[in-house]
């Protein structure tokens, strides 16, 4: 009724939810549909767990006795030991890397466009085509090694793929190519946040370029370094498709990861409760990254807050 | 033969009618239809299993066929999802002691009736027949079989070793493999570095010492065996083997090296008779290379079995039964199992096909000629790197520590026996 006369422009507005009910739609129907989707199969996987199941999930109660069998196979302590490696090499050289890039980046050089994408190229580039080129690159009959031989050194050896012990090396050397791109670009647009009025003033008083970095531009820039060190963290804690198109988890079995051995449990044991036993451990180990992340989040803004 | 076939269809024909009513009015009735899942897309697989459902449809069938492209394993996914939605396909690829796994969660065709009719039990290596009944009652079918250890050599190795013996035991083979190294060979055994790779080598190496090893402590489990002194002496040779690969071949396919192999810049090939296939497919000659028997200690040929089949799942409506009947027939046919070998490169599962014949290769004949003999002597096995002595949580246990002892050349023969009967042990 009232609309028939409202056709004078200043109708009383509609009630504040009616008006924001197309927001409200595009933002918790998806979260809702997401989270469902998320938190019924974290808890379905995480009851399967605790089943007998093998071939198709069954009910039943075996206590913890898939994770203790998971514990003790050589294949999760092996894998277990890489992703300790893997992950915090990986995620020290990457950022190391990606800062380097950025600050050389940083110089006000002439075609940096061009290098910033040849930088983040690799990003756009799939896990398992990275792995394939790499194992390429890395096998000593095809690759390095062999280039280097033709070109007459025939003492250079270069053959970590082959290598048990220096294996997992190659798989942090394809992932730092593949992702050091990633933390450049975000490191890269933290230098340009500095603010320019602060190093003007530090170069006033006599502050030299070291001195300027080190003091004012790399503290400020510590947010960005946590942000980079979780995403990478993830990144590396569920590498799958690296490792199985560069190594596939060999020589032997020398270079599993965690997500490796939930599928190989799964799936090509048909031990699906075992295999749910790993994949909750390493929810577990997820967790043990994020949390930390999420109480720093907390407290930093707590802090905000407060100034 | 060809008559003997139409009778003996005729024959099966008649006598699974009579024993199986239900079947048979179903058959009366109704156009027979099947429903299947196999991984076989593309190249020899997809021929052959495209030229079966011809027959099919020949024979008045509808062939609805949905391959799952990839490894045995994303077909089993499949097949996991179907059956838990309670619409198994009619029939479905599965080999080996997973038969028995999978039939204990839905319940599957007996068969009996259908395989007594065509008297297919009698012409089926007895290990390979117990596989597909495992309950007693036949529910899956064999399709084609392989040989996983097969010995292939390089016609331009042997020429380098000046050698034209075919070794017969793993001694004969040790000393050929050391002619062709001093013959300039580099790398006398070619292959790849996968999982199943690796398997093969020391499957070959216990079958070769002792096919009774073998028999108890891979396809039996039994503790006493694994113990024995026969598993040591198979991880030395696996070890001597693992000397003179390539060590550069990392987790390669074994068909990446075919060329430096029929170059004759490796020497020998332990491998399943599919690598025949491969090799012609990849444009070498017959004269490239030689197919023989693996070594065995004792002088007589063991055939490790590896063999596709069909398992059947129960359905309740009247076309598919009477297609899985059909299909069973089809199947269990020398003539279509002749064709489906021809296409493939394997050998069929009825030992009383005659591959002297066009349209077989000597290869195909050597293989034969052993499966044979190996079921007079009572060697013929079940491989275990191809999943068909073990299920695959076992089998996998098992290659964990094959493959890490190949790679790993600090691990003594000693430990990798322990390590094995340790791993058995979890996995059991």
């Amino acid at each position: 009724m009232t609309n028939a006369v409202s056709i004078r422009p200043d109708r009383p507005a509609l009630p504040e939810w009616v008006r924001r009910l197309p927001e409200y739609l595009m933002i918790w129907v998806p979260l809702l549909l997401s989270a469902a989707h998320l938190v019924s199969f974290s808890l379905w996987t995480i009851w399967i767990s605790f089943t007998p199941s093998t071939l198709v999930p069954v009910s039943g109660w075996v206590g913890l006795r898939n994770y203790s069998a998971v514990a003790a196979s050589r294949n999760w302590q092996i894998a277990f030991d890489n992703l300790l490696l893997f992950g915090s090499s990986f995620v020290l050289l990457s950022l190391v890397t990606g800062l380097a890039l950025a600050i050389l980046l940083d110089q006000r050089i002439r075609g940096e466009n061009v290098l910033r994408s040849i930088f983040l190229y690799p990003l756009a580039v799939s896990f398992v085509v990275t792995g394939t080129v790499w194992s390429w690159l890395l096998n000593p009959g095809l690759g390095i090694q062999k280039l280097v031989h033709d070109l007459g050194w025939t003492s250079f050896k270069f053959d970590w793929l082959i290598d048990r012990d220096m294996a997992i090396w190659t798989i942090v050397i394809a992932a730092i190519w593949q992702s050091s791109g990633f933390a450049m670009a975000l490191f890269l647009a933290g230098l340009r946040s500095v603010d320019a009025d602060i190093i003007k003033a530090a170069q006033i008083d006599g502050a030299g370029p070291v001195r300027i970095y080190r003091r004012i531009i790399l503290p400020s820039l510590w947010p960005i370094t946590i942000t980079v060190v979780v995403i990478q963290l993830q990144f590396a804690i569920s590498t799958f498709d690296l490792v199985r198109a560069l190594t596939n988890g060999g020589p032997g079995i020398a270079t599993q990861l965690p997500a490796l051995v939930v599928y190989d449990l799964m799936f090509q044991r048909s031990l699906l409760g075992r295999g749910a036993a790993a994949a909750v451990l390493m929810l577990l180990i997820l967790l043990a990254v994020l949390l930390p992340y999420a109480a720093w989040r907390y407290i930093q803004r707590r802090r905000a807050a407060h100034a | 033969m060809p008559i003997t076939t139409t009778r003996r269809r005729l024959l099966a024909g008649s006598a699974a009618a009579l024993a199986l009513p239900a079947f048979a009015r179903a058959q009366g009735a109704v156009k027979p239809r099947l429903t299947a899942i196999s991984q076989w897309s593309a190249g020899s697989d997809g021929a052959a299993i495209t030229a079966l459902g011809k027959k099919f449809e020949e024979k008045g069938g509808i062939w609805q066929h949905s391959p799952v492209p990839g490894f045995t394993t994303e077909m089993m996914n499949k097949l996991r999802a179907q059956i838990m939605a309670g619409d198994p396909p009619a029939c479905s690829q599965l080999k080996g002691p997973e038969i028995a796994a999978w039939s204990k969660i839905a319940p599957t065709v007996d068969l009996d009736a259908v395989v007594a009719a065509a008297g297919y039990e009698k012409v089926v290596a007895p290990d390979l027949a117990k596989l597909h009944k495992p309950a007693g009652k036949w529910i899956a079918l064999p399709l084609q079989v392989y040989s996983t250890n097969m010995l292939f050599l390089s016609k331009r190795a042997m020429d380098k070793a000046k050698a034209d013996k075919i070794p017969v035991t793993w001694a004969d083979f040790n000393e050929l493999a050391e002619k062709m190294k001093a013959g300039g060979v580099a790398s006398p055994i070619a292959n790849g570095g996968t999982r199943p790779d690796d398997g093969q080598k020391f499957e070959a190496a216990l079958a070769g010492i002792s096919p009774l090893a073998y028999r108890a402590a891979i396809m039996n489990l039994e503790k006493k065996a694994l113990a024995g002194p026969e598993i040591k002496a198979a991880f030395a040779q696996v070890r001597r083997i693992a000397d003179w690969m390539d060590p550069n071949v990392g987790a390669q396919h074994f068909s990446t090296n075919l060329k430096r192999f029929v170059d004759g810049d490796m020497g020998m090939m332990i491998m399943g008779g599919w690598a025949q296939g491969v090799l012609r497919n990849a444009g070498f000659k017959f004269e490239d290379f030689t197919i023989a028997p693996g070594p065995t200690d004792n002088g007589k040929p063991v055939f490790l079995l590896n063999a596709d089949a069909f398992i059947f799942w129960q359905r309740k409506e009247a076309d598919l039964q009477a297609g899985q009947t059909l299909m069973a027939q089809l199947v269990m046919d020398p003539a279509i199992q002749t064709m489906y070998s021809q296409i493939t490169g394997s050998i069929p599962v009825r030992t009383d096909v005659d591959l002297s014949g066009e349209g077989w290769s000597e290869g195909q004949r050597t293989t034969s000629a052993a499966l044979k003999s190996a079921i007079a002597s009572n060697q013929a096995l079940l491989s275990m790197a191809h999943n068909m002595a073990q299920e695959n949580g076992m089998t996998a246990a098992m290659i964990d520590v094959i493959t890490e002892y190949v790679k790993d050349k600090t691990i003594k023969p000693e430990q990798a026996a322990t390590r094995l009967a340790e791993a058995v042990e979890g996995a059991r």
